[in-house]
């Protein structure tokens, strides 16, 4: 039978919650990524127009 | 009664590595290979930042666009064996998201590419996401046993996308670079389709040999490697590389022909089924795949050296 969250056994809460973890930590590090892409490039562009030092 | 509950994977939520695998990561390798070759070859210095965001670009560009073949071809990949795994397939990412993720990132892989490179390495990077999507995926695999012929363009662009995007313009290496990968895609899936014939049979794909036969796939594998081979020195022939690469490509496309010419002779019915389980065509397939690799390295060393 189909039912919903309220009735998952203990493993199946964890099993959830495991990939609901991992999915975050990943989400973290690709924006985490994605700013320091950004800055540095950000940096070599100013540079690179004489902007910057 | 029990109180047991039934939950597919699916409903336990998506896990990284589904979202990871919707971006094709081995296919992504060997874009993101000949993408950085067609850049470290340009004659213009990049800076090692905007040149590594770019390749960065050319991968996200080329996942994006197998998310969105994934998301268009989940019919027919739940019915092959080779496919049935991937996330959308078999059920645990939504096809929808699969999509959306698809497009969010081929957009935005573009106007990156626009921000670090140039607009003509974004608009080459956009017009393989589209080719690749647009006029493979949706029209042609379905339609032609040509459909790898064509729509192997789109994995071709790559070198080009790399050149452009440290030059901001495309010559004749590039171009040239783009025929030996357009000529490099035959023989290598039609040597794959040999041994996966019944997958693409139950599919309904019309790969060459569920329309035309093992036999005439075997020979068609054969002459495009002839071409291939062809095109290969067409480079060293021109005087835009040197010996070393002219060596490279003269000894590796012999090898290549060596396998092809074992696919064309292996032992076969009448109608060219293997009777070997075809070994030949998947030594043939995984040979391909070493021959675009060193080629390609081979033409980095030469310009380097």
């Amino acid at each position: 039978m189909r039912l919903d969250h309220e009735n998952w056994s203990p493993e199946m809460v964890a099993e959830f919650k495991r990939r609901q973890r991992g999915r975050n930590w990943a989400l973290l590090g690709i924006l985490a990524g994605f700013c320091v892409l950004i800055y540095a490039v950000a940096v070599v562009k100013l540079h690179e127009y004489g902007q910057m030092w | 009664m029990s109180d047991t509950v039934f939950v597919n994977s699916a409903e336990l939520g998506t896990t990284a590595a589904d979202w990871l695998a919707l971006l094709k990561p081995r296919v992504m390798s060997l874009v993101v290979y000949t993408g950085a070759i067609g850049l470290v070859i340009a004659p213009v210095h990049m800076n090692p930042v905007l040149a590594l965001t770019a390749i960065l670009c050319i991968a996200i560009g080329a996942g994006a666009a197998g998310a969105i073949n994934m998301w268009y071809e989940r019919d027919i990949d739940a019915l092959m064996k080779r496919t049935a795994r991937r996330p959308v397939a078999a059920g645990r990412i939504e096809p929808g998201a699969a999509l959306m993720f698809g497009v969010v990132l081929a957009i935005g892989s573009v106007l990156l590419m626009a921000v670090v490179a140039n607009w003509l390495a974004a608009a080459v990077l956009a017009l393989s996401i589209g080719f690749y999507v647009f006029i493979y995926t949706i029209w042609l695999k379905r339609l032609t046993p040509q459909n790898i012929v064509i729509g192997g363009a789109a994995g071709a662009f790559p070198a080009v996308i790399g050149w452009a995007a440290a030059t901001g313009n495309i010559t004749a290496l590039p171009l040239l670079l783009f025929a030996i990968a357009f000529f490099w895609t035959p023989p290598h899936f039609w040597s794959l389709s040999l041994y996966a014939c019944e997958d693409y049979e139950r599919a309904g794909v019309p790969m060459l040999p569920v329309v035309k036969g093992a036999l005439h796939t075997r020979i068609c594998v054969a002459v495009y490697t002839l071409i291939l081979v062809l095109v290969s020195l067409t480079p060293y022939w021109l005087g835009l590389t040197g010996r070393i690469y002219g060596v490279a490509a003269l000894g590796l496309g012999a090898a290549f022909l060596y396998y092809s010419w074992g696919v064309l002779r292996d032992k076969q019915d009448a109608a060219g089924i293997s009777l070997t389980g075809d070994v030949p065509a998947r030594a043939a397939f995984k040979y391909s795949l070493l021959y675009l690799f060193l080629l390609f390295g081979a033409c980095a060393v030469d310009r380097l050296v």
